[in-house]
């Protein structure tokens, strides 16, 4: 292979489905000591992961590149820029080649020379050299290889047509690797203490190691083909894992409505497909990002519009490659705006589906049927993240509109899963709707043409809400309640997890110095400069009052949960002294009173995910200013040039300050030790919104009357109406024809019956003592048949005679 | 003899004297006939594989007949008259690379006056049936080995209908074709009639009679191209000839041989458009009633709920493709024109069968019910792919929908005998069908779940399994073809997953179904303490024995390993001779002669390498 580091990245993805295969096959053998095959499996994953990250960056980019205080914005995709616009200055919207960086010099002499050769790749023996053209854009390095899965109709036009499997691994790829691969490490070791004692345990790690191979190959897909390949298989891993503990049916209608809601947005990815592969003739995410980054289509926002692209979108894309592997030819396509428009909506609805964007953000909240670290590594840090990523991934297919309808899609997501948030009394299921509203933000990030926000926050958010997750399931392993009203005072009890807890709900809610602080202000300096420029305001405020709502409910959640006394214990004493029932037993029924540490397994990968929680968004000072070098990593692989946020930075940071420390203070204010406010007659002087939070904006309730209820009455009228009506007519027909067969009955007694029934009844007898012949309605039929059959010929020798 | 000759015969053959020689067996060694059964049912499968070798890999010549398209394969092949006029003789040629006697074709005059002939050939359309056809008898006679009534009549019916459905993917004279295709209908009828449920007079009367009704069709279609006097004859060009020379001949129809008809048919303006429309409405009908689509698929419910299982997995996993292999083989490229004309009808007609399939499945209640509508709605998208003619733009694009076309009927082939045998294993030890009365099954029977989830997952087109390859290609090709009805096409996989996933959580998951009455606690777990109990009552079932497990794990690979890897598996053998149908029917006289956007075509045309060009010169 061109590239070794490209098989890294093969058996990163292959070493978890030979691990699965090893489980499934071997539960009998290897029974619990499954855990230890999965785990070293994805511990073997995180290790290739960072050494193929370590090393993408030493011969690619070089380190020097991402330890500048201000980044570089986008612009690496090459493209066909070479040839368009050599001679363009580093102006916002020229994707110059090689043009890595605006502040001059930053260039090191070191990061040309593995650049000369990028876009090089093969993969299981099909080579696919560098094309001439490639060559000559210094695009960011790329590790790739693909081999042919299938290749039809070649007879027809000379070569055939392909659809090809393989990695494509740039920097965005080699980060999301990384990430995936820790957490999905560490919610192993953790799983092995959640998880002691289930009677499915060896399974469950089985469904973990099925998971892991598919989300890797979802990452590693270069074609869209693939990505909705390992779309539906980590869709399925969620619908096991939502489903593990089955008996209760209600887990398994929640496992059920997560695949369906899903298969909802994939019918518009398929529409999306469709559509692309209609008119580009390929699958490649990169050949087609690469022709629709052509600036000749974009607008100074680097947007394509109506305006600048025309009614029907002319771009040279390259084919899919040729059965050799070669590349295919570069050819013009022609796209209709309009049908561009729609394929992105397509694309984006799936991605909606699997990162549960409204209007199909449903089927999350019941996901939490799932087992906790199930939550956290799948409904949280990185399936449903995959969404976003796509996005991020094919960015260049998105037009104006759509990207317009995202950024919205994104900003109501964000603020009806947070109002939702407010009032739920269940501490997972305030990080469920918490989750969907990050994601919504991270939707609202790409949207606003914050390419390298909306990303960076997913990364930042992945590590702090594993940690909620996995602290979320630390207490209700000590608890086992989900319910806040019974809680309280778990700090002095729980104190890791309380902390580690502390820390992730800092991050989330932007306090500054953690993580979350950094990515969200990238994403509030993107929505700020999109309001600034295109006058959408209403995106700004989403983020700005999203996120001081976050931080008022996650703060609730904290201070409901480890602040103040037991409220249980409370409401025992206020029994006990009201019926002076003496138990002898003081804390019986408080959850609290036997609260204690979880064991090293849980607790040690609470801490190891604090770390990345705290410093994972920090820029080369530490303090907030400067690009965030992970921001900085993921603007290099940048599709298309994204505008530069850096004079909306100060502003956004203090919003974000403001909006946290409103959120934090109101939430302290309400639910801490210190509280001053009681909410209960908050919630009845705004009765109306509050019900409707509590019923979740009524969107379930409207599925089932608009879409539900509909489609099973109409299935049992489809059944209804094929027995009764086109049934009805064949038997119909089938009377009237024994009626007509009477009257040939006398015919069929004296020509051929005897003959046709000899043969029958010989058949029969050796096979059976059928009593149906004694009947005599199967001679009958008998007789019909061998009447047909010498009309018929009767017939044929007519014809031949004629 | 020549090899080639004895092999295709005795593919067919072979388990027509096993028939007979089931009856030869004494009736008390119920053991003997079992497994000379499976004998020769093993044995028939291995003569496909060694056809596929001999297709696949390359003969003394260095040329494997893959490379060769049967069209030119069959020249090879040819009956001449001999030299005073009054004998046939056939003659297989030899030398220039073209090996007479490894080229997969037989033909022999049978019945001269009319010029019939015993003439047999696979190419990878017929022979991946083929192959389809040899693993589901083996499966499906292993899984009949509980039958205990009558079991020397059911064993030699069984191998005289795989005999019959071999030959009809063997034939390539229609007169043939249409001979085995009646015989295959009577064995049918006594395995449902007589072996069936409750209502097997009921099922196994309107089987017959909706097939014999479907077949009249297809003869009239049959009879029309041979007796059509021809609506252009003066400029009708034929290839046969000794030497490998192109020779022109006048054609005067009158034959019953495929392969020159699909070149009268597509090279030619012999049957022109309105008489190709006529064709192919038959044809159209006549295969409808057999894959079974809408409106014509009644008798597929009742047949498959009264059929006793193993006859249920060959219904769905062999008969079914018939309908669908004669689309293929005979309808599109025998009426190319009138495929066209009404391609778009075809495809809603198609689209509107899948999502009525998926609809009427979703409200059944009898498990076995459920599986046949589903069949229904799989089978749409071997239509929609046949139908998906896009006449503009990028050829290939059509070549995906036919694949995927191909691809549906072997992976439907494969995941609705494992549904059916599934449903029989249940039903076997529940002594029902009733979806609600389950439940909780994962729990107990973990092996026997864990198969079912997989197979009815690969039924439902989840990626890695084989369903899916056959409705990705189709779907896509539907797309290039109307964006409305791929629209309608794709949105048809949320009905699908629903069905499945909704009949999934009644049988296996929630709590074994009246445990819960009986044992408030520990239900899923307590199926000790009341082992002998009533079983249909605990939930409570022994899983899969080692037979069973025998029977299901080949499914299971298959259904893997089409899903994972089509290519090697399916793809590269088959398709160069679905592509070779494809560009015969794309390239049709009546098609593009015809076509409203012969621009286009044009183009496509110019693209298409002179060496193709002049190979079909």
């Amino acid at each position: 292979m061109e590239h070794w580091q490209a098989w890294l990245y093969v058996a990163a993805v292959l070493i978890p489905l030979a691990s699965f295969t090893i489980q499934i096959l071997g539960m009998r053998i290897l029974g619990n000591k499954n855990a230890y095959v999965a785990t070293a499996a994805i511990a073997t994953c995180f290790a290739l992961s960072c050494f193929g990250l370590i090393s993408y960056i030493t011969t690619g980019p070089g380190v020097s590149t991402f330890l500048s205080l201000h980044g570089h914005h986008g612009g690496h995709e090459g493209g066909d820029s070479s040839a368009h616009d050599s001679g363009h200055g580093p102006a916002a919207h020229s994707p110059t080649a090689g043009e890595h960086s605006p502040a001059a010099g930053e260039d090191s002499p070191a990061e040309h020379a593995p650049k000369a050769e990028p876009h090089k790749g093969e993969g299981g023996g099909d080579s696919e050299p560098a094309e001439a053209g490639h060559n000559a854009n210094h695009g960011p390095l790329v590790w790739q290889g693909q081999f042919n899965w299938s290749a039809l109709g070649g007879s027809i036009m000379g070569n055939p047509l392909i659809l090809t499997l393989g990695v494509y691994i740039d920097l965005l790829s080699a980060l999301m690797f990384t990430m995936v691969s820790f957490i999905a490490m560490l919610v192993h070791i953790y799983a092995m203490g959640y998880m002691h004692g289930d009677p499915r345990y060896p399974r469950f790690f089985a469904y973990l190691s099925l998971f892991c191979f598919s989300m890797f190959g979802l990452l590693a897909s270069p074609t869209i083909f693939m990505v909705f390949v390992f779309w539906e298989l980590v869709g399925v891993c969620s619908y096991f894992l939502i489903g593990y503990w089955f008996e209760d049916l209600n887990n398994a209608r929640a496992a059920l409505k997560a695949f369906v809601t899903n298969r909802v947005g994939d019918v518009g990815m398929l529409i999306g497909l469709g559509l692309i592969w209609s008119y580009f003739g390929t699958f490649q995410i990169a050949d087609i990002n690469k022709a629709l980054s052509d600036p000749g289509i974009r607008d100074s926002d680097s947007r394509i519009t109506r305006a600048t692209a025309g009614d029907n979108v002319t771009v040279m894309v390259q084919s899919s490659p040729n059965q050799d592997g070669t590349p295919g030819k570069v050819v013009s396509r022609t796209i209709p705006y309009l049908m561009l428009t729609i394929a992105g909506l397509g694309i984006f609805a799936g991605c909606a589906g699997k990162s549960a964007q409204v209007p199909l953000h449903v089927w999350l909240p019941d996901a939490m049927a799932g087992p906790t670290p199930v939550s956290a590594l799948i409904h949280a840090a990185t399936m449903v993240a995959a969404g976003v990523y796509l996005v991020g991934r094919f960015y260049a297919l998105f037009t104006a509109e759509t990207l317009l309808y995202i950024a919205y899609t994104g900003g109501v997501t964000m603020i009806i899963a947070a109002t939702i948030a407010l009032v739920q009394n269940d501490y997972k299921k305030v990080l469920a709707y918490s989750t969907i509203s990050q994601l919504g933000m991270m939707m609202l990030g790409l949207g606003s043409l914050g390419w390298a926000a909306g990303l960076f926050h997913l990364i930042t958010h992945a590590f702090f809400k594993a940690l909620l997750f996995l602290s979320a399931g630390s207490i209700y392993h000590s608890v086992h309640t989900y319910d806040m009203p019974k809680l309280g005072g778990l700090l002095k009890k729980m104190p890791i997890t309380g902390y580690c807890m502390l820390l992730a709900t800092m991050a989330i809610s932007g306090v500054p110095l953690l993580s979350g602080f950094y990515s969200k202000d990238a994403i509030l300096a993107a929505t700020l400069k999109f309001a600034y420029d295109t006058g959408h305001l209403p995106l700004f405020a989403c983020a700005a009052i999203g996120s001081a709502m976050t931080a008022f409910y996650m703060f609730r959640m904290w201070f409901l949960v480890f602040d103040g006394t037991s409220r249980s214990a409370h409401l025992e004493q206020v029994s006990h002294s009201s019926h002076h029932d003496d138990h002898g037993h003081h804390h019986h029924g408080d959850p609290v009173a036997h609260a204690h540490e979880s064991e090293p397994a849980m607790a040690w990968p609470l801490i190891a995910l604090a770390i990345p929680t705290v410093i994972v968004g920090y820029p080369i000072t530490i303090l907030p200013f400067g690009e965030p070098i992970l921001e900085q990593m993921l603007s290099y692989s940048a599709p298309v040039t994204t505008p530069s946020l850096a004079e909306y930075h100060i502003p956004a940071m203090l919003v974000s300050f403001v909006v946290a420390s409103l959120g934090i203070g109101g939430a302290a204010l309400f639910y801490s030790r210190w509280r001053i406010f009681s909410a209960e007659p908050f919630a009845k002087n705004f009765a109306v919104l509050y019900k409707l939070f509590q019923n979740k904006w009524y969107f379930d309730h409207i599925y089932d009357t608009i879409f539900v209820k509909p489609v099973m009455s109409l299935a049992t009228n489809v059944a209804k109406f094929d027995k009764l009506v086109v049934d009805g007519i064949v038997n119909g027909a089938a009377k009237t024809t024994m009626i007509v067969s009477r009257f040939s009955n006398y015919f069929d007694r004296n020509a051929i019956d005897g003959m046709v029934t000899g043969v029958s009844e010989t058949v029969l007898k050796l096979g059976s003592r059928s009593q149906l012949l004694q009947t005599g309605r199967l001679r009958q039929y008998l007789a019909v048949l061998a009447f047909g059959v010498i009309v018929l010929f009767c017939w044929l020798y007519v014809w031949i005679q004629g | 003899m020549l090899s080639d000759n004895i092999l295709l015969t005795s593919l067919w053959l072979l388990p027509f004297a096993g028939s007979l020689a089931v009856l030869a067996v004494p009736q008390n060694l119920e053991r003997l006939i079992k497994w000379l059964a499976l004998g020769v049912c093993t044995g028939t499968f291995a003569l496909t594989l060694i056809t596929l070798l001999l297709y696949i890999l390359p003969g003394e010549s260095g040329v494997s007949p893959s490379s060769n398209p049967l069209s030119d394969r069959v020249l090879n092949n040819i009956i001449r008259k001999a030299g005073d006029g009054s004998d046939f003789m056939a003659i297989e040629l030899e030398g220039s690379g073209h090996d007479g006697r490894n080229d997969l074709v037989v033909r022999l005059p049978w019945i001269p006056s009319f010029n019939i002939q015993y003439y047999l050939g696979v190419d990878g359309i017929s022979l991946s049936l083929l192959v389809l056809a040899g693993f589901v008898a083996v499966l499906s006679c292993l899984a009949s080995f509980p039958i205990e009534k009558s079991v020397k009549g059911y064993y030699s019916l069984f191998l005289l209908l795989t005999a019959s459905m071999i030959g009809v993917f063997l034939s390539l004279d229609l007169f043939l074709f249409y001979v085995f295709f009646e015989v295959m209908l009577l064995p049918m009828y006594f395995l449902i009639g007589i072996w069936g449920g409750e209502n097997r007079e009921y099922a196994a009367i309107k089987f017959l009679l909706y097939t014999l009704f479907g077949s009249v069709f297809i003869l009239v279609a049959i009879l029309i191209l041979y007796f059509w006097p021809g609506d252009n004859p003066a400029t009708v060009v034929e290839v046969t000839s000794i030497s490998m020379n192109l020779e022109q001949v006048g054609f005067r129809a009158h034959t019953f041989d495929i392969v020159k008809l699909t070149q009268a048919a597509t090279k030619t303006e012999f049957y022109g458009r309105s008489i190709q429309t006529v064709i192919f409405a038959l044809f159209l009908v006549g295969f409808c009633v057999k894959l079974p689509s809408f409106p014509f698929h009644t008798w597929l419910p009742d047949a498959h709920v009264q059929a006793p299982t193993p006859i249920s997995m060959i219904l769905a996993g062999i008969l079914l493709k018939i309908g669908g292999y004669g689309m293929i083989r005979m309808a599109w490229p025998l009426a190319p024109g009138g495929a066209q004309e009404l391609s778009y009808f075809v495809a809603l007609l198609a689209v509107f069968s899948i999502i009525y399939g998926a609809l009427a499945a979703m409200a059944q209640t009898d498990f076995k019910k459920l599986v046949a509508y589903s069949s229904v709605s799989h089978m749409g998208y071997v239509t929609l792919g046949m139908a998906a003619m896009s006449m503009t733009g990028d050829a290939r694009i059509y070549s995906y929908g036919v694949n995927g076309a191909m691809f549906m009927m072997i992976a439907h082939g494969i995941t609705s005998t494992g549904m059916f045998f599934l449903v029989g294993v249940i039903y076997e030890r529940a002594h029902t069908r009733d979806l609600n009365k389950f439940g909780g099954l994962f729990a107990t029977m973990p092996v026997y779940a864990g198969i079912s989830f997989l197979i009815f997952f690969g039924s439902m087109g989840l990626p890695g399994l084989c369903g899916f390859v056959a409705e990705v290609f189709v779907v896509l090709a539907a797309f290039k073809f109307d964006m409305t009805i791929g629209i309608l096409a794709a949105s048809a996989v949320i009905l699908t997953a629903a069905y499945v996933l909704w009949t999934l959580q009644r049988v296996f998951l929630g709590k074994p179904a009246g445990a819960s009455d009986a044992h408030s606690h520990g239900a899923a777990h307590g199926h000790d303490d009341h082992a002998h109990g009533d079983d249909a009552h605990t939930g409570s079932y022994p899983d899969l024995t080692k037979r069973e497990i025998i029977i299901a794990a080949p499914l299971v690979f298959f259904t893997v390993a089409l899903g994972v890897l089509p290519s090697p598996f399916l793809l590269d053998w088959m398709s160069p001779s679905v592509d070779e149908t494809v560009r015969a029917i794309l390239r049709s006289k009546t098609v593009i002669t015809l076509s409203s956007q012969p621009t286009d075509l044009k183009k496509d045309l110019i693209i298409v390498p002179r060496a193709i060009e002049t190979a079909v010169r």
